[in-house]
């Protein structure tokens, strides 16, 4: 754990001096303690995501998402355990920085990563709101996974 | 060595140290015979010279420095962080180390690195790593894999694994080079040479083995595996076909026909010819060695498609069967299909598990077979014959489209099942009537059933899918369980509250060629299926479970891993007092030691009191009580090993999972404590 923390810091830092300019008027909402229950990721987003994860997910992790002898589960209690108490931030970037499998693809948008985000908050049963998930890993910092509804 | 690949060592080692040959006639013995003088490396001298210990599939070490009274006194001797074996940091470590001769050998990193490592210090020796290119990029089974093979004739030593490209490597123990003389340069292609054309190319053809290979009597015998089966782009595809290579030469001795070719025994149970195209029916676990019998036991899997068999109609032998084989020749002894017709993807998950036992007062060879639908399946290892009856009772037929059903499905009438395995309103959640009533609203929704309900085809109104469990990840999977052999005893872990949905869609023409594939109508949650983020279905979400083989009765069964922060935390359940419900996951590995039952939470928790994490847990042999606990940073992501080295016994497990990269972790007591 060690080694990630510097990162960490550093981007707590970026958050501070960069995220009150980005942020518009609507999001100008106190961040803490937001959870994966304060409807943080858009119906539209989810769909969006669920067409990417049939693309290029599914194959492995199934489309219901139950994961497979090689791919893990990416809803219900075994995924839900590993990461509850997590930022969303540490979810994107194993992603990010692992998927696909195949290396030589390269790794996945940004973009693309937070929309399959969105679709896999949906099916774990997190409700969707007016905004989409936000793909700036400063932001996803501050979005908690919490396994047990408030 | 082929230029398409890149081979690298890396020994820091200054001298090889040769060892004399003068005095040793390992080399020139006939091919299978043990010699007197070559030295035997077993659990029983405090080495862990296979991926299961033994050949046997037990996970028994006979080692008890470490015991109920210091468990939960364990330190980390030393760490081993597999973050730059690869070109990216894993997060998925399944690797069971082996240590022979104070020496750890290991699998690690996302290209599958072999790494050599000082079993008391940690210190690297060598690392070993191919590099693939497109057709390593192309591996259906990519990652560390599951761990390595040993072998040593007295003279050489020799470690063998498989890349995720599906080379067979065989390397120099000592200094982690290939071996010039086996296959071309160290090198056997399993592309090649397998009683088929691997289509389309050698680059991209499907087909791999994440697993370690098993060594016996100087035979190395390799499965095959597939990507994952629910959904494939075709009913057709390449066959996993099961081969015995000569370990000093690399020369392939048998093959042997998972799915029989024309005038094999066998054959007939693919009606309509469709033994000529459908594929997969390999084995991707680990398979079992007997080598005082010379046999070999094969762990195999579904054929093409996991959920759906229309393209493959009849009892598609050796699907889901466990199969015997002549070790040397590759002949077949005897088989038992587990499964006829397998549309539940119902793999053969786990290694077989030799265990000789007295049944009635009859000393009976058995091998028994752990399972995703949390049945051990117990035969007699000689003749195949259960050693309680099964009995061939009828099974619901499904209505899909162009399915092909199987009447009746064998079941043991002994032992019990250690894991739930199929779905009823009984079996949800009901903490509170709240609850409850919200599990049965999503429940009405899919169809229910006990054990062997068929799939259906999924629609929006309903049914979504039929809701199991025991399908693809429930009961026993890869990591497999352990057998005691003072007590003959099996310790098996099992995950009861992983919902299995099994619907069924019609594929769009460019995704799969296949009548119907894996997947939900809208509105599906699929494998997410909560209530307010606890499981829908009631605890104990995961057990172990000690089964007496010679009185074929569950002895105990507890629940397995600390109750999840959800259900701790929960508002709905404030005030309440739950019993540990143990943890869903099938991640979890059982070792046995001579006092100990052994094996890690798969999942992370932070209870009050403590930090972040998972632990490793011990139980007592004879009655399944927890006798201590040490806290890891992450789940324990492989089986759990055990090894002494001067008179020190260590434990080693492989740690991944969420946001934390794979590791290696050695623990033992603390210093001066033995």
């Amino acid at each position: 754990m060690k080694d990630r923390r510097l990162p960490r810091l550093l981007g707590a830092c970026v958050v501070v001096a960069i995220v009150p300019m980005v942020q518009t008027r609507s999001e100008r909402q106190p961040t803490a303690d937001r959870t994966v229950w304060d409807s943080v990721f858009s119906a539209p987003q989810a769909a969006r995501g669920e067409t990417a994860y049939v693309k290029s997910c599914s194959r492995c992790h199934q489309a219901s998402l139950a994961g497979a002898d090689q791919s893990p589960p990416l809803a219900g209690g075994a995924f839900l355990g590993n990461w509850n108490g997590l930022p969303l931030s540490d979810l994107q970037e194993r992603i990010r920085t692992t998927m696909p499998p195949d290396s030589a693809v390269g790794i996945f948008d940004r973009q693309l990563v937070t929309d399959v985000m969105a679709y896999m908050l949906k099916v774990n049963g997190f409700p969707a709101g007016a905004s989409d998930l936000p793909k700036e890993p400063e932001r996803l910092k501050e979005i908690i996974v919490q396994a047990a509804k408030p | 060595m082929s230029s398409a690949f890149r081979s690298i060592s890396t020994s820091s080692l200054l001298t090889i140290s040769l060892v004399a040959a003068s005095g040793i006639a390992a080399a020139q013995k006939p091919a299978g015979t043990p010699a007197k003088d070559q030295p035997v490396f077993t659990t029983s001298k405090g080495e862990w010279p296979s991926y299961t210990g033994d050949t046997r599939g037990t996970r028994y070490s006979p080692l008890d420095q470490i015991g109920p009274s210091n468990f939960s006194t364990l330190e980390v001797a030393w760490r081993f962080k597999t973050d730059s074996l690869g070109p990216r940091p894993e997060f998925k470590l399944e690797g069971t180390p082996l240590m022979v001769g104070g020496v750890l050998y290991t699998t690690g990193g996302t290209n599958r690195a072999v790494v050599a490592v000082d079993a008391v210090t940690g210190a690297q020796r060598w690392v070993h790593r191919e590099d693939e290119g497109p057709r390593g990029a192309a591996a259906p089974r990519v990652l560390s894999g599951r761990g390595l093979a040993y072998w040593t004739d007295g003279r050489e030593e020799r470690i063998l694994y498989v890349t995720p490209g599906y080379r067979l490597i065989a390397l120099d123990a000592k200094t982690g080079a290939p071996i010039p003389t086996f296959g071309t340069n160290g090198v056997v292609d399993l592309k090649t040479d397998i009683d088929q054309t691997i289509l389309p190319d050698l680059i991209t053809g499907e087909i791999g083995y994440q697993g370690a290979p098993v060594v016996g009597r100087d035979v190395v015998i390799i499965g095959a595996a597939f990507r994952e089966g629910t959904a494939p782009k075709s009913y057709k595809n390449n066959k996993g076909y099961v081969r015995g290579f000569d370990v000093r030469t690399g020369k392939r001795l048998w093959t042997f026909h998972t799915i029989p070719q024309k005038g094999e025994p066998g054959y007939d149970t693919w009606l309509d010819g469709s033994a000529e195209y459908t594929g997969n029916t390999g084995v991707w676990t680990q398979i079992t060695i007997d080598e005082e019998l010379g046999l070999a036991y094969l762990p195999v899997e579904s054929p093409t498609g996991d959920y759906y068999g229309g393209h493959r109609p009849g009892n598609n032998l050796y699907g889901e069967s466990l199969v015997c084989l002549d070790l040397r020749t590759g002949a077949k002894k005897w088989h038992y299909q587990i499964v006829h017709h397998p549309i539940w993807d119902f793999d053969l998950a786990a290694a077989p598990i030799l265990a000789d036992i007295t049944v009635d007062g009859r000393a009976i060879k058995a091998v028994a077979a752990p399972t995703k639908q949390g049945i051990l399946y117990v035969f007699d290892r000689i003749t195949g014959k259960p050693v309680w009856p099964f009995e061939e009772k009828p099974v619901e037929k499904g209505d899909v489209p162009g399915e092909w059903y199987s009447p009746t499905q064998p079941i043991p009438t002994k032992p019990a099942a250690y894991a739930k395995n199929g779905t009823s309103l009984d079996d949800l959640i009901d903490f509170t009537p709240d609850l409850k009533a919200q599990a049965v609203a999503i429940a009405s929704r899919y169809k229910l059933g006990p054990i062997f309900t068929p799939p259906v085809v999924s629609k929006a109104e309903g049914p979504i899918a039929t809701l199991s469990r025991g399908p693809t990840n429930g009961g026993t999977n890869w990591p497999g369980g352990a057998f005691d052999p003072e007590t003959h005893t099996v310790y098996v872990a099992a995950s009861n509250a992983a919902p299995a949905v099994l619907g069924l869609v019609q594929p769009a023409k460019e995704r799969s060629d296949m009548n119907w594939i894996g997947g939900m109508a809208g509105g599906g949650r699929g494998g997410g299926l909560t209530v307010q983020g606890l499981s829908i279905f009631k605890p104990p979400y995961g057990t172990i479970s000690a089964i007496n083989l010679d009185r074929g009765e569950i002895a105990w069964q507890v629940p397995h891993g600390e109750t999840p922060d959800a259900v701790r935390n929960h508002e709905a359940l404030k005030g309440m007092t739950i019993p540990r419900t143990g943890q869903p996951g099938f991640v979890v590995g059982t070792l046995v030691t001579k006092t100990l039952v052994i094996a890690g939470d798969p999942q992370v928790t932070a209870p009050e009191g403590r930090a972040r994490g998972a632990m490793l847990r011990a139980y007592d042999k004879a009655t399944g009580a927890e006798v201590g606990a040490v806290l890891l940073p992450a789940p324990v992501s492989g089986s759990p090993m055990t090894y002494a080295v001067n008179g020190q016994q260590y434990i080693v497990v492989a740690v991944s999972g969420g946001p934390y990269s794979g590791e290696y972790i050695a623990l033992r007591l603390p210093s001066g404590a033995k």
